[in-house]
């Protein structure tokens, strides 16, 4: 799949991560780089306001908004986990 | 010296107009370019900051500050961490939930939630506390921190109007913010706010 790339490597990993965990990236607009969407996204979804989450193009630091990424991610697996196990 | 201090605030947005897109970003880039911003409910948003600070007080307040600029009508629904159930606080202090449920249950010392239902509320910073006194479970002190100004960010914003001194304490507090400022590029549009609301006072 063909996307812009973020120009920051660490949230660029970070957004691959995303899309491993089944999470849509959308790159623009015109204004933040864009934007991932959780790929439950219903009413029953418990990301809540990180069901969309924004991403920055110049986060004052890459390395952090990077980790905040993948802990939006991470968050949201394990919610899905443990809705599993009922 | 500064810390890495770590909160979410959560903002009701005064109706459903905004563009949450355009929102996010010029939330990036007026000061809250240290947080990642979710726009996936509509009429709200939420920022999930990581913010060097001298301490809690001055990450939290300054992080409020510069949404109320840009957002002046909007309402804070909580800075987290505060209100907490029993899984929270056993992630925190990285127990077992039964363990949690079992200091609760034992212990008549333990803070009284705040709710009681399918499942209990407690302030996260009266909980910590317990807990630090007569338990020797470890947990992160900036957390504690940032607990204890969560709630006090949160009673008083949410305060009625006979207690507006500690909201505006909270909403104007310039030397906090002051420090803040001088610590970190300010933006321009942050300094004007300080001293539109130091008019005002």
């Amino acid at each position: 799949m063909t996307r812009l790339r973020h120009s920051k490597k660490e949230v660029e990993e970070a957004i691959r991560y995303a899309e491993q965990n089944n999470w849509r990236v959308e790159v623009g607009g015109s204004h933040a780089w864009g934007k991932m969407y959780c790929p439950i996204n219903d009413k029953d979804c418990r990301c809540g306001e990180f069901c969309i989450t924004s991403i920055n193009s110049t986060p004052r630091n890459a390395v952090t908004h990077a980790k905040q990424i993948r802990r939006v991610v991470d968050k949201c697996k394990h919610q899905q986990s443990t809705r599993e196990e009922g | 010296m500064t810390k890495e201090y770590e909160f979410t605030l959560k903002y009701k947005l005064p109706g459903q107009e905004y563009d949450a897109d355009k929102l996010a970003a010029e939330l990036y880039e007026n000061g809250c370019d240290d947080a990642l911003i979710g726009i996936g409910v509509a009429g709200k948003i939420a920022l999930e900051f990581v913010r060097e600070a001298t301490s809690a007080e001055v990450a939290i307040l300054s992080a409020h500050q510069d949404v109320l600029n840009l957002l002046p009508e909007a309402t804070l629904i909580e800075a987290m961490p505060d209100y907490v159930g029993l899984t929270d606080i056993a992630e925190i202090v990285a127990v077992s939930r039964q363990q949690v449920r079992k200091l609760y249950e034992n212990n008549a010392g333990f803070p009284a939630p705040l709710h009681e239902g399918k499942s209990g509320l407690w302030h996260l910073a009266e909980t910590l506390n317990w807990i630090e006194q007569n338990k020797s479970y470890s947990f992160d002190p900036l957390v504690m921190e940032v607990a204890k100004i969560n709630l006090e960010l949160n009673l008083a914003s949410r305060a009625k109007p006979s207690s507006t001194k500690l909201i505006s304490n909270y909403t104007s507090n310039s030397q906090v913010i002051k420090e803040y400022l001088v610590t970190t590029s300010a933006t321009f549009s942050a300094k004007q706010a300080l001293s539109s609301t130091a008019e005002v006072a």
